[in-house]
């Protein structure tokens, strides 16, 4: 059966830590029947909310994983990501994004934007997400939703506007008038599911029509029905706002700002209203492949039921039945049984359970048609593969992954411990782009490397707890780079003939900063002086001493080797001589080439009462930092620097000491640089020393 | 370390090909004329005419001269403003073909910039010399230039306020300021030199004064007022690319 796509809504939940999403996303569920009860995420009852389904964000009350969800408002399907707020786990929030059509962007209306709101704004503008706002927490001290409207528009650059107003605030929270029909909106019950209409209150009259004023002037460009009944002056109506508003929401030119209490039960089900009438469906938004049989040339998806199969695994989890995979469909139909091929792998699958989530429950479903977000069983996969029916070639575009900027060495303590943690590390480096992890052969350590301290702690505590696996954890140690500056050749002999057959292989050439990308190998050999046979020899030498510099010992990025001469020995060359001897050629083209360490460098924002600027900046600039600038707002400051990562272990309770705790700062990976002189003399003699004492 | 060198001394070409190059010289900007030694600087426009594009024009070519800039806007937000910089350098490295490692010359340059970004309520005299010596005093950022994008000439404080931000100026060694002024068409007010309102009647305390004058195809930087260092003559201008809004020679 084909569903009419117009009432298919693939929403997105995002926002800052602690403005309150996951209770949002809980009332969301109880007003579409599709939980029986409100728990909330730090309840007294201890059952935590409904999409916290790991046992650690329960414990936190905060998302880590996004869990997918299904509900149905009204005849509408709504699938809801609810994604994580932390910085730390923002490629939980931009896959969340690749696969949906809109959002809603979550503020709290006493914090209002913060930098981690900013940091969604931009993932959502990489995305082309049209996007409604909800300001929550209107029953807080302090709450005041214009505030953040005009934070939204100053902050973010969005051409947002209230189509509410509230009907008191902070304890006085009663209901919202709405701008669009101009009655007022009450939400009475237990849990605020009836809602009563009534006429605006006589005091607010004025105020509403002036902000319906306003708000008509902002979305009358959007719709000429609209501007033709205002400058008539002929009745305007409600679909006609509606039309103008939704209009400009898809086109990325208007946001549309509701307010309330989710905590309250105030003002949520007018939300759900306006992600059906302001949010695009999914064919209200073109999506993009890649044609692989036309060398990536790019097509819009059709979102037909009758075309071929195309479908994106955005997401992975391993859970009580095995592998779990989440699947965006964008075209074509999915029907249980059939068989379905990995782009990537060009493996044939055969679908066997087809299921929708609703966070760590499911209802199996016999097929799932264009727009669909389900999860499959069984499914062998990573994150971000493409699966068609096999009567097309195509991939989803890729999706932006930053590079990890910390690492851990973990010890598992026993045997068990050992294997258990091998089939976590498997299972998180499958499920998250972000998260690496490796062998330091020479300490034979275990290093896992992610976005930030927390994403790597919570790895820790979900190896202990999902996987039982006890490890022993080292001190967080920044991911440095190496890379070179300057050209430099190399003419290298690598010779062995001590006994039995021996090994001969010349290699010589040049080694070059590369602007883009980490390592670039170019054969320029003419004549023969190396045979073909070893060219990718070479090639592999080179890539295997990128592992490690030597410098610090950190992975050497940004090279191009090219190689433009050699000799070899009939007998005694071969793959292993000339691997050796490209290794040998890029021991001595790096040393020549001026390398460097470079270092990962943060962008750092610091909020915080005005009072503390001075102590905030110092704080920044003790830390090598550099302050891009200062946004003050009232008796409020934002502080903006660049700062290293190295510099920034420990500022919570710096920041904290300084600022009596009335700051908080957010940081995400901003780009590599250089290190100064005398931090990389101290790396290179740290890591000397260290390997003097192996 | 003779290729190190090198290294170095091509960012610092790349530098003095930016800034001997910049069509600003014909203001004299790096002679620091003016009062005392110093200058006071007006850029004045209709809305929407670029001059932010002007102010971060005459910063950029000012930090490239190893001044340090503290870029003061007001009712703009940090991001909007630091993307000018980047657009700004972007296109003038665009230009000057010669300019060699763009990212080390962008990565050092901007260390000579500090943003402050106010709300028109937040902004005050007082709350900006308090700021600024708070960085001075830290050993934070010691500002040479200061660049006011956004300073609310038609208040009624506005004269008070420049005369306290020139002494301010000579108290802490800062050799020059530069501000934007919006006009308006519909006022016809204008001084002696030609500035027009809301500047005309304190035209004295600045002594240069640009003014941004679209006309047919194109849209010229007049000089209204300049002091004795420019080669431009008052009342002549430079144009700016309208698609770019960079400054070129007339």
């Amino acid at each position: 059966m084909s569903v009419d796509l117009s009432n298919v809504r693939n929403i997105g939940i995002s926002a800052h830590i602690d403005s309150g999403k996951t209770t949002l996303t809980e009332r969301i569920l109880f007003y579409t029947n599709r939980i029986h009860a409100i728990h909330d995420v730090r309840g007294k009852d201890g059952v935590g909310a409904k999409m916290d389904s790991m046992e650690l964000e329960r414990e936190r009350g905060i998302t880590i994983q996004s869990a997918a969800t299904y509900c149905n408002w009204k005849g509408n399907n709504i699938n809801i990501i609810d994604t994580p707020g932390h910085v730390d786990f923002t490629v939980e929030v931009e896959r969340a994004l690749r696969v949906l059509d809109g959002a809603v962007l979550i503020l709290c209306s006493v914090g209002g934007v913060q930098s981690q709101s900013i940091t969604v704004n931009r993932q959502m503008d990489r995305y082309n997400v049209p996007r409604i706002s909800f300001i929550n927490k209107c029953d807080r001290t302090g709450a005041n939703p214009e505030r953040v409207t005009r934070q939204l528009q100053d902050k973010l650059g969005l051409n947002a506007h209230m189509l509410q107003l509230p009907i008191g605030l902070e304890n006085d929270l009663a209901g919202v008038v709405d701008l669009v029909t101009m009655k007022a909106l009450y939400f009475d019950g237990d849990n605020g599911e009836i809602i009563r209409e009534e006429e605006i209150p006589a005091e607010l009259q004025d105020a509403a029509d002036a902000k319906r004023e306003e708000l008509l002037d902002a979305v009358s460009m959007f719709s000429d029905d609209l501007m033709e009944a205002m400058l008539e002056e002929t009745e305007i109506t409600s679909d006609m706002v509606k039309a103008a508003v939704r209009a400009g929401t898809l086109a990325l030119e208007f946001s549309p700002v509701f307010i309330g209490s989710a905590y309250k039960n105030k003002a949520v089900q007018p939300l759900l209203d306006a992600v059906e009438y302001y949010l695009p469906c999914p064919t209200d938004v073109e999506n993009i492949g890649l044609d692989l049989n036309k060398n990536e040339e790019e097509f819009p998806v059709s979102n037909n039921d009758d075309d071929p199969l195309v479908m994106l695994a955005f997401k992975l989890e391993d859970g009580r039945y095995g592998q779990l995979t989440y699947v965006r469909t964008y075209q074509g139909r999915l029907t249980k049984g059939d068989t379905i091929y990995n782009v990537r792998t060009g493996k044939k699958v055969k679908v066997g359970r087809l299921v929708r989530m609703h966070s760590d429950d499911m209802e199996d479903i016999d097929s799932c048609g264009s727009g669909d977000i389900v999860a499959l069983f069984g499914v062998d996969c990573a994150s971000g593969d493409t699966f068609t029916d096999g009567k097309i070639t195509c991939s989803m575009s890729s999706m932006h992954i930053p590079e990890p900027v910390i690492s851990l060495a973990i010890l598992p303590v026993d045997n068990k411990a050992q294997i258990n943690m091998s089939k976590a590390l498997n299972r998180f480096t499958k499920e998250d782009p972000t998260f690496k992890t490796f062998v330091d052969h020479e300490t034979n350590e275990t290093i896992i490397s992610g976005m930030g301290e927390l994403h790597l702690e919570v790895y820790v505590e979900r190896m202990k707890r999902e996987y039982n696996a006890e490890v022993e954890v080292g001190a967080p140690q920044v991911a440095y780079r190496e890379t070179i500056s300057a050209r430099a050749e190399f003419n290298y002999t690598h010779k062995k003939q001590t006994g039995g057959s021996g090994q001969f292989g010349r290699v010589a050439g040049y080694m070059e900063p590369l602007e883009e990308g980490e390592y670039e190998f170019e054969d320029k050999i003419v004549g023969g002086a190396i045979p073909r046979e070893f060219i990718s020899s070479c090639d592999k030498g080179f890539a295997k001493s990128l592992a490690k510099g030597t410098l610090c010992g950190s992975p050497v990025t940004g090279v191009r080797c090219v190689i433009n001469d050699g000799a070899f020995h009939a007998v005694d060359s071969s793959d292993v001589a000339f691997q050796l001897a490209a290794a040998g050629a890029f021991r001595e083209g790096y040393a020549k080439a001026k390398p460097k360490i470079m270092e990962p460098i943060m962008k750092v924002a610091v909020e915080g009462p005005s009072e503390f600027q001075g102590s905030v900046m110092g704080s920044i600039n003790q830390r090598r930092g550099m302050i891009i600038g200062t946004t003050e707002e009232g008796n409020y400051t934002v502080v903006e620097a660049e700062v290293p990562l190295s510099e920034m272990f420990g500022y919570s309770t710096a920041l904290r000491s300084l600022t009596q705790g009335k700051a908080e700062f957010t940081m995400e990976f901003a780009s590599f640089k250089p290190v100064p002189k005398s931090v990389s003399e101290e790396l290179v003699k740290k890591y000397q020393d260290e390997r003097k004492e192996k | 370390m003779a290729a190190a060198n090198d290294y170095i001394r091509g960012i610092a070409m790349g530098k003095e090909d930016l800034v001997s190059n910049n069509p600003l010289r014909a203001l004299g900007l790096e002679k620091e004329d003016g009062n005392d030694g110093r200058r006071v600087g007006l850029v004045m426009a209709r809305a929407g005419l670029g001059k932010t594009a002007i102010l971060v024009q005459i910063a950029m070519d000012s930090m490239l001269r190893e001044n340090k800039v503290l870029h003061v806007a007001i009712g703009e937000g940090l991001e909007k403003t630091k993307t000018w910089y980047d657009d700004i350098l972007s296109l003038m490295n665009h230009q000057d073909k010669s300019v060699g490692s763009y990212q080390q010359i962008v990565d050092e340059v901007m260390q000579n910039r500090m943003i402050m970004t106010f709300k028109e309520n937040s902004f005050s005299v007082a709350t900006l010399e308090e700021r600024m010596e708070d960085l001075a005093q830290q050993g934070i950022f010691k500002a040479d230039c200061l660049v006011v994008d956004g300073f609310d000439f038609a208040g009624a404080d506005s004269a008070a306020d420049l005369g306290e931000l020139k002494s301010f100026m000579k108290q802490n060694d800062l050799k020059m300021i530069w501000f934007s002024a919006v006009s308006h068409r519909d006022d016809n007010r204008v001084s002696a030199n030609g500035v027009p309102a809301p500047c005309h009647e304190m035209d004295d305390i600045f002594d240069t004064v640009l003014l941004i004058s679209p006309e047919k195809d194109e849209i010229r930087l007049k000089t209204l007022k300049c002091s004795a260092a420019c080669s431009v003559d008052a009342g002549k201008s430079l144009s700016l690319d309208p698609a770019t809004m960079l400054i070129k020679k007339a």
